[in-house]
């Protein structure tokens, strides 16, 4: 197994001794300040390549038809799938996942799955019989930190541009349409929940920074993983271990968090917005939607 | 799901007839068996969950899914703690199988290992492996807080130096994720019911201090909520620690009165009747 | 696995022990007779969530749980070909009547074992459910017990969990556990009749134990209580020269010349002890209630740790001593191999060589004997396993 290669005693202790003596850290950003982070959609509805500094993350979403869970009859499927590669970092391996990979995946899972970011309920055409299954792929491209809030970030703003087939339902048949018949329709989306990671640096964990790159999160001592929405609601909260780290200090990051996420909701929705006035050509789509309507007769 | 806990306003009683500061019977019993290093027993209320230490010894050949903290592999200079949880088929109502590579439980191994290896003073014992392996027998709610109590117990038994208990429990709030009714209270030590349907976290902290070791929120809430929850659950552990420890001393004691040890220096402190 | 670890003894320390086992009579490291088993501590009912469960802590401070747990399943209505053996049984319910048939199938009974550290694809881990589940399957008897009507029947799922680290052969403490876990099993009451939609009893005091009791003592005046069917038993036993000893200790097992678990059910005596059991069983009554009726269900082999040693290197063939010298001491090289293998297959007084060659049948059979005899391990156990208290 290929282990990750450990930045030597001295980069350590270079870091460790700017930030807490001199407050500062190597890449000279403030405590609290991601880097540059970067959002293009593809060509293809539901394509979001994000780059947060030389982290680099690419989601795909797509959606089929299938059968519902024997158990859940009235609801869709929706997974989210994600890989490390070794195109990202030397150390991941293909098909064995590692512990980022699992945590990883938990991470989204509980964040955008289990929050209810996604109506799973509007996935269902024929209860019992037919639903939509979305996918979400997940592709580190580059790795250099922070994965988790990026890979959250490239999720929902996948998901929120995603557009599925628009399907009718009549005398029990059950009809998709192309993109060229009806324009496609975008999902029951509920709410944007993203991640805010903070990294704690110290004998106690008095030191917290935001965003940390690759080497700074080798040598972080523990971490916590806030996930919110704009409207003040934790989807969830992860400090799985590391040193323990005072609850009032854990609170702050909580706010501090909160403003973080207002951000990101706002850059998102003017990234749609922009990305729906590109895409709006205007005269051409409403033309064929109209001769669309007239087939029906 | 309709389970009726809005009853809670009007007596301010829980679905089991606790008030909203009441843990549940916490029973734990350390040393108790012969052939580990250490090993403990720890029931919170239903939730009943078994450990056993091994080590720290020289690292074997890696086999099963077992989940490293605190520095990767046997070759650096801590000790790695490795965690391995099985989830009995019983434990739960509807037996619910779930394979070793279940996502779910190699999230709760890489937590107890990492939350672990921060009190463990692994740095002692370089090139070796403390091996933590965890039975559920059966699920009754808080089942990461009594995973990670019973192997600070085992820990405690199997004599590895740390820096202080690592204590754990459970705490929720009585409001829906959706409203923000301010006239919500928090509750502590969940039970499976009360899991099912409100929001609530584990926290998990070291010793009688403040400082959170593991806090764990999967369900959606108000922000304005987190405070009193982490409030209750960080007094919660407090309360937790002080029964492990009693735990931990009436076992010492009992050993001593035995003499299965010799009643040695440090213990002097300590009241035999 | 298990049986196969390796145990740090050297080769003197082996054969001292390989000596002192075969001595007429044996002598034990932990003083034990032969057929002595360890002592232990078991109890059943641990958990309430399950409909059967039980603990059993060995001496040596290996513990195992076993939890048993039962769910309604829908009769899968089997399509024309009966598989082979159960061809004859349909043979016979043919002629008497077609709806009253009960039958089991093996696929109602699951079992799993976890061994901490292994996976549960290990083979060892899945030969020892076997072993675990051959037993019980064995005689067919048992899955008819869950046979609830013409359209449902209980699943049973057997979870075995061994707590401690395997420091011995577990097989036997699992099959122990299994066993009282089984005994302690109840099954709620049935209420509804015939192959309706089954209803059962909320009561658990009145559900039914899956093996059922033997009547109150106070009754036994009158009713020769036929005793009852019981989960079998899986014991292991070894061999040393020519003294069978029973439940060995990992240490014991690494010097043992062959190793057998043998399966040993109880059959109740009334119904099915035409043929298969020991001709005794038509014996007098008085005899008849102070044994048990003991019935072989399997035996196997079980590879003892010595079987698996690998051969070492003969040292003219190590580096470390100087086997790569050179080309032109080929010739010396060869005649030292030579002299190195005669070296390895003869006895030297005080090192112990693993056996070679497979078990003389007779000895086989002698272990067989003595676990079946009346008065016998087995029957020993039977009866301490009794003396557990079932709640």
């Amino acid at each position: 197994m290929p282990r990750e290669a450990e930045p030597s005693a001295n980069e350590k202790a270079f870091l460790l001794k700017a930030l807490q003596d001199e407050q500062i850290r190597l890449d000279g950003r403030e405590f609290d300040q991601y880097r540059p982070l970067e959002l293009t959609f593809g060509d293809e509805y539901g394509v979001a390549n994000v780059s947060l500094g030389k982290t680099k993350i690419l989601a795909k979403a797509s959606a089929e038809v299938t059968v519902p869970f024997a158990d859940r009859p009235l609801d869709g499927i929706f997974t989210i799938a994600t890989e490390l590669s070794p195109m990202a970092a030397p150390h991941f391996e293909v098909n064995r996942p590692t512990e980022t990979e699992v945590l990883l995946s938990r991470l989204l899972e509980k964040t955008v799955r289990r929050s209810g970011a996604l109506d799973t309920e509007s996935l269902c055409l024929v209860a019992g019989q037919k639903c939509w299954s979305v996918r979400v792929d997940v592709h580190v491209l580059s790795h250099d930190g922070n994965l988790t809030d990026a890979a959250c970030f490239a999720v929902v703003a996948a998901l929120r541009h995603f557009r599925k087939p628009d399907t009718s339902m009549e005398n029990g048949v059950l009809t998709v349409y192309t993109p060229a018949e009806r324009e496609p329709v975008p999902l029951g989306w509920l709410h944007s929940p993203f991640c805010v990671t903070w990294s704690f640096f110290g004998e106690e964990g008095e030191t917290a920074l935001l965003d940390a790159d690759w080497m700074e999160e080798q040598v972080r001592v523990a971490s916590v993983t806030i996930s919110l929405n704009r409207h003040g609601e934790i989807c969830q909260i992860a400090k799985l271990g590391g040193v323990p780290v005072e609850a009032v200090a854990l609170l702050q990051c909580t706010s501090v968090a909160l403003t973080k996420v207002k951000e990101f909701s706002t850059y998102l929705d003017d990234k749609l917005a922009e990305d729906a006035k590109r895409r709006d050509k205007g005269g051409f789509m409403a033309e064929l939607r109209a001769e669309n309507d007239r087939i029906v007769g | 799901m309709p389970l009726d806990t809005s009853a809670y306003s009007l007596a301010l009683l829980r679905v089991d007839g606790r008030r909203w500061n009441e843990l549940r019977r916490i029973h734990a019993q350390i040393r108790t068996q012969a052939a580990a290093d250490g090993s403990s027993y720890l029931e919170m209320g239903h939730t009943k969950v078994m450990c056993v230490v091994n080590g720290p010894s020289e690292p074997g050949p890696r086999r099963g899914a077992t989940s490293g903290g605190g520095g990767g592999g046997g070759q650096s200079k801590n000790a790695e703690v490795a965690v391995n949880i099985v989830i009995a088929g019983f434990s739960s109502v509807d037996r619910k199988r779930r394979g070793r590579g279940d996502k779910h439980i190699l999230e709760l191994q890489s937590t107890i290992s990492q939350a672990l290896a921060a009190s463990l003073h692994t740095h002692l014992f370089p090139h070796s492996t403390i091996n933590i392996s965890l039975h559920v027998l059966s699920q009754d709610g808080s089942l990461l807080a009594a995973l990670i109590n019973a192997a600070t117990l085992a820990c405690v038994d199997a004599g590895i130096p740390m820096t202080d208990y690592v204590a754990a429990c459970t705490a929720g709030s009585t409001s829906t994720y959706a409203a923000n009714d301010e006239g919500a209270d928090p509750l502590l030590d969940m039970n499976h019911q009360e899991e099912q349907e409100l929001p609530g976290l584990t926290v998990a902290t070291l010793g009688d201090s403040d400082r959170v070791a593991v806090l764990v929120c999967e369900s959606r809430v108000q922000v304005s909520r987190l405070e009193g929850m982490l409030a209750v659950g960080v007094d919660g552990c407090k309360q937790v620690r002080e029964i492990l420890d009693r735990v931990v001393r009436e076992k010492g004691i009992k050993m001593i009165q035995e003499g299965t040890v010799e009643r040695g220096v440090g213990l002097n402190d300590m009241e035999l009747d | 696995m298990a049986s196969t670890q390796h145990v740090l003894l050297s080769p003197a320390e082996l054969a001292y022990l390989h000596a002192s086992l075969s001595l007429t009579p044996p002598i034990r490291p932990d003083g034990r007779s032969p057929t002595q088993f360890r002592p232990l501590v078991a109890e059943t009912g641990i958990l309430p969530g399950t409909n059967g469960s039980a603990r059993i802590c060995f001496a040596d401070g290996t513990e195992a749980i076993v939890g048993v747990k039962a769910e309604v399943e829908r009769t899968r209505t089997r399509h024309d070909f009966p598989s082979l053996d159960e061809s004859a049984e349909d043979d016979d319910d043919l002629d008497d009547n077609q709806n009253e048939v009960i039958k089991g199938d093996n696929d109602w009974v699951e079992m799993t074992v976890e061994i901490p550290g292994y996976r549960d694809d290990d083979a060892g881990t899945v030969f020892l459910s076997a072993m675990l589940s051959e037993a019980l399957l064995a005689d067919g008897e048992f899955t008819k017990r869950l046979w609830i009507n013409q359209r449902f029947h209980w699943k049973l799922y057997l979870d075995i969990l061994l707590i401690s680290p395997p420091l011995s052969y577990p097989l036997p403490l699992l099959s122990l556990t299994t066993h009282l876990a089984l005994l302690a099993a109840r099954l709620p009451r049935l209420k509804s009749e015939g192959d309706e939609d089954p209803l059962f009893d909320d009561d658990w005091a009145a559900a039914p134990y899956l093996y059922p009791r033997p009547s109150e003592k106070g009754s036994k005046a009158t009713a020769p209580a036929p005793a009852a069917a019981r989960p079998p038993v899986t014991l292991l036993v070894m061999a040393v020269g020519n003294n069978i000893i029973f439940d060995p200790s990992k240490e014991e097992l690494a010097v043992a010349d062959v190793a057998l678990a043998v399966s040993v059910g109880e059959s109740s005596s009334s119904t099915t002890s035409t043929t298969s059991s020991k001709p005794t069983a038509m014996d007098i009554d008085t005899e008849e209630t102070k044994g048990h009726n003991l019935r072989l269900l399997s035996v196997r082999t079980i590879d003892p740790p010595s079987r698996l040693t690998p051969p070492g290197i003969p040292n003219a063939s190590n580096s470390a001593y100087g086997a790569n010298a050179g080309a032109k001491d080929a010739e010396k090289k060869k005649q030292q191999q030579e002299q190195a293998r005669t070296a390895e297959s003869e006895a030297v007084e005080g090192v112990w060589k693993a056996p070679r060659g497979g078990a003389k049948t007779l000895v086989m059979a002698t272990m067989v004997q003595k676990v079946l005899e009346k008065g016998g391990v087995a029957d020993e156990v039977l009866d301490a396993l009794d003396g557990v208290d079932l709640n």
